[in-house]
């Protein structure tokens, strides 16, 4: 498969008015093939939503990009575009979806409305065309009603729909590339499983790719072809959701399954990962997990482990994890 | 519906009956004088409210100067929402260089009493027909509309859904105009709204300045001038404008207040 989309040693910082800027985003690469579902999962502020937003250039005002870091699209690098320049890939190449739906949509304008300047942002289209295109997005996304529903507003629309509605919204552009930052964390549980199987369904009539970004491993399995998870700004394993679900080997992956509640079994506690994610400006040295770690080793307060294969398509950033590795390889 | 809305409502209907229908109701006050009965007529049934000093029908001049002040609030009014719509909006979407500066002019013009400029740009050029002077009027009323514009617009540039319009690739007017606009629009109806009330005042101190619309124009302000020299024996040329303007006024801020509770209803 060839890379739609190849991200390379990006890097995200925040200078300061004193001191060493601080980095939310360090050094992470990865590609995204086309028709494929990513999953870019981590607890909140380890830096998966601004690498998602890094994607389409909108990272905040005050944010750097590494000099070394490359947004690759379809082979052109699109991390230094000019606003009007990547204003043609937003919405039309890389369209998102954000967690809230009920912040997401402009409170005072018309749902249609909303989808026909999505359309008519890229496309020369005329008023009714786009408005009949609108409704068919709206039946495509699954809404009852669309001919109705299209000149609700958003407040007359329950949370579900309304993460619908965004969907059709990012849709409008037929982009690539969809990011779906957290799109289901802001709904109840029978939707979020209707909103998957919906962007599932729309991947692959489509042949879309989907960045899926998602605190939650429960949401992954079945859904991504790959995972990776993120820790503190840098990524801690990368591997295909198979892999990954069989045999997790960055200790963080392997407490995020445990944290994640089982039908069978004793009850009692859920296990959970001692502490928090660090701030940005409160990076340990060495690897960054080694604090909250239950198996750390000396070297691992020292050095920053980097990012080693240890099975084909299986990547991980972890000195017991590599050691095992080898051990068994041999 | 607040008693204080219906009483808002109730005196804005007035006025703008008087100022509507009054100057087809009652004599021409400057063609028909009543010369016969003498100048400075107490209230009759002939003059319900009596004559001035050149035997003018009072109510005459009031219904007329009705127009004038409510016609010169509501323009200096428009003009100023739509001059701090635009530099609001500027002065909020800029970043750096530019949006501090806008937020210094912005300040400045706050900071500057509107009756200071407005004395000295009317001395400046002398006599000023009453449409000129409604618009001078709005040109200096923006800032404070600019500085609510601009707090609006710095607070919904950060709205979820205007990250959400520029994923799309919507163009930075697109955005202003469709989505941070319409969410700044409900401040500045309340603000305008009770601008009126500035404005009238306004106009009307500086009528009573002589710096207002000229004679014989019947403006509520040039009245109260003109009734200044013979309050004492004919009291009702002073309480006949004056009382219009409190009722003016008071409609004004009564409605002003009434659409802020419903515009904005977490504000108290």
């Amino acid at each position: 498969m060839t890379a739609l989309l190849e991200v390379k040693d990006l890097t995200i910082s925040f200078p300061q008015a004193q001191g060493e800027p601080v980095v939310a985003v360090d050094g992470v690469s990865f590609r995204v093939s086309a028709g494929e579902v990513l999953a870019l999962v981590g607890e909140s502020g380890c830096g998966k939503s601004l690498t998602g937003l890094a994607l389409p250039g909108l990272l905040p005002a005050a944010a750097r990009l590494g000099a070394t870091s490359e947004i690759r699209f379809k082979g052109t690098d699109i991390s230094r575009l000019s606003e009007r320049e990547l204003r043609n890939y937003r919405g039309r190449r890389i369209a998102m979806v954000f967690q809230d739906p009920l912040t997401s949509l402009n409170p005072v304008m018309r749902v249609g409305q909303q989808i026909i300047e999505a359309i008519q942002a890229h496309r020369q289209v005329g008023r009714a065309e786009a408005r009949a295109r609108a409704i068919e997005l709206l039946s495509e996304v699954g809404i009852a009603d669309p001919g109705e529903r299209v000149d609700s507003y958003p407040h007359q629309l329950s949370g579900g729909m309304r993460q619908r509605v965004m969907i059709a919204i990012a849709l409008a552009g037929e982009p690539d590339l969809l990011v779906a930052d957290e799109p289901t964390t802001a709904l109840d549980v029978t939707v979020q499983a209707q909103i998957l199987e919906l962007l599932d369904r729309l991947r692959a009539a489509r042949g879309m790719a989907v960045l899926l970004i998602t605190h939650d491993l429960g949401i992954v399995a079945g859904r991504a072809d790959r995972v990776m998870v993120m820790y503190a700004g840098r990524m801690a394993e990368t591997a295909s959701t198979a892999a990954l679900f069989a045999a997790p080997a960055h200790p963080y992956t392997r407490g995020l399954f445990a944290s994640i509640p089982r039908l069978s079994g004793e009850g009692g506690r859920l296990p959970s990962i001692p502490g928090t994610v660090p701030r940005p400006d409160q990076w340990p040295t060495g690897c960054r997990f080694n604090p909250r770690c239950p198996v750390v080793i000396p070297i691992c307060r020292e050095q920053q482990p980097g990012l080693d294969a240890i099975a084909s398509g299986h990547r991980v950033a972890c000195w017991v994890a590599a050691k095992t590795a080898a051990k068994t390889a041999r | 519906m607040k008693l204080q809305t219906k009483v808002g409502l109730g005196l804005l209907g007035l006025l703008a009956l008087l100022a509507m229908v009054g100057p087809f109701v009652t004599v021409d006050p400057d063609a028909q004088l009543d010369l016969l009965h003498g100048t400075l007529q107490p209230p009759s049934l002939s003059h319900l409210l009596g004559t001035d000093e050149f035997s003018r029908d009072v109510l005459a001049r009031l219904a007329h100067g009705a127009g004038i002040s409510l016609g010169v609030g509501l323009i200096a009014v428009v003009v100023a929402a739509l001059l701090g719509m635009a530099i609001g909006l500027w002065a909020g979407d800029s970043e750096g260089m530019a949006g501090k500066m806008l937020r210094r002019v912005i300040n400045l013009g706050l900071a500057i009493p509107r009756i200071v400029v407005l004395l000295v740009l009317l001395s400046a050029i002398g006599a000023v027909p009453i449409w000129l002077l409604a618009v001078v009027l709005g040109m200096t009323g923006w800032p404070a509309m600019a500085r609510l514009v601009r707090g609006e617009t710095l607070r919904l540039r950060t709205a979820q859904y205007v990250s959400a319009a520029q994923a799309l690739g919507a163009t930075r007017a697109r955005i202003l105009w469709r989505d941070i606009l319409p969410g700044a629009l409900p401040p500045l109806l309340v603000a305008a709204t009770l601008g009126i009330a500035d404005a009238m005042l306004l106009e009307a101190g500086l009528s009573f300045l002589g710096l207002g619309a000229p004679p014989p124009a019947a403006s509520w302000g040039g009245m109260l001038l003109e009734s200044r020299s013979v309050m004492a024996v004919a009291p009702w040329m002073v309480l006949a404008p004056g009382l219009a303007l409190v009722a003016a006024t008071s409609a004004a801020t009564l409605l002003g207040d009434a659409l802020r509770r419903r515009l904005q209803p977490d504000v108290t």
